[in-house]
């Protein structure tokens, strides 16, 4: 895997979180910044704060985190 | 006559979402004069990069009382609204269970506890719906939301997974309820600590920001806990309910 900041590149060459599914701090300032986030459904929201990975409609879940969809295009 | 109705696969990364589907369906079901619909529940799947679920792998799931004599027609619109309705690439199934019809229930909710820990095939979803006599159908693209669609009936019959939609509408942040008071105007059944305690109609909670409710042991439940270095019980938060 490739180590990115934030990031790491998966087998498959997503861009893999490497916060898991526990860091919420970090999701929150990295959605903070980001030009892609977009708050996904209600159901689907899970941090507290509203803007974070966690809760963006493009982040794609995996067992362990999650892989950003906006970023595998660029 | 109880009806369950599973959806799944309604969505892509830019445009709808399977819960919004869902509750349209509802409202179609209750303007129609059809039936009575009851709470939308989300059903965690499997996550595993072989399965090509949009982000969440979710599906959706609720209840209805039925005139019998309208089932035909529910099955026929339902999948038409998907045909319609589903964002483009996405791929809409449609599972609708009759609950008297269902003689082993035991083998549906065994198929939707299997699709958290294993990957699923169409071929096996219709194979047990055609066995046990359940409706199941797709309505665009691979069609793979069928896989979904069953599992969501079966985890809703569980009655111990998923969480209901939608958010409560009590008082303010903050505020204290008692557990009466909740039950009196709200959907939730019962109040329960997270460690399973059930609390009484007498005691009473802080409200956390967002009340969201799990299904357990059959009951709309509002989960709480003790925050640390504070008194009482507080609502959990969204954190809480991840697992749900």
């Amino acid at each position: 895997m490739e180590n990115t900041g934030f990031w790491i590149k998966n087998e498959a060459g997503q861009v893999q979180f490497k916060g898991g599914k526990n860091d919420w701090s970090e999701a929150a300032e990295i959605a903070g910044s980001c030009p892609h986030f977009l708050e996904d459904y209600e159901g689907e929201i899970v941090a507290e704060e509203a803007r974070s990975c966690y809760n963006c409609r493009f982040r794609r879940w995996t067992a362990a985190s999650f892989v950003c969809l906006k970023a595998l295009k660029e | 006559m109880k009806i369950y109705v599973g959806i799944d696969d309604t969505d892509s990364i830019d445009q709808g979402a399977t819960g919004e589907s869902a509750n349209q369906l509802i409202k179609l079901i209750e303007e129609r004069r059809w039936g009575r619909c009851q709470g939308l529940t989300r059903h965690q799947l499997l996550l595993d990069p072989a399965i090509p679920y949009t982000s969440h792998n979710s599906s959706m799931c609720f209840t209805a009382d039925l005139e019998a004599v309208y089932l035909p027609s529910l099955i026929k619109e339902a999948g038409r609204f998907l045909e319609q309705n589903s964002a483009p690439g996405s791929d809409p199934g449609l599972c609708v269970a009759v609950e008297e019809h269902l003689e082993r229930a035991e083998e549906l909710i065994a198929y939707g506890y299997e699709t958290k820990v294993r990957i699923m095939t169409k071929a096996e979803a219709y194979g047990l719906a055609g066995k046990l006599g359940v409706h199941l159908s797709e309505h665009g693209g691979t069609g793979i939301g069928v896989i979904g669609a069953l599992a969501g009936v079966g985890l809703r019959m569980t009655n111990n997974d998923g969480r209901f939609q939608g958010k409560l509408k009590l008082k303010g942040p903050g505020a204290t309820m008692s557990v009466a008071e909740i039950k009196s105007c709200s959907p939730v059944e019962r109040v329960q600590s997270l460690a399973g305690r059930i609390l009484g109609d007498d005691e009473e909670l802080r409200l956390g920001k967002k009340l969201k409710t799990v299904l357990l042991n059959g009951k709309r439940t509002l989960l709480v806990y003790r925050p640390e270095g504070e008194p009482g019980w507080e609502t959990c938060t969204n954190r809480h309910l991840e697992d749900y």
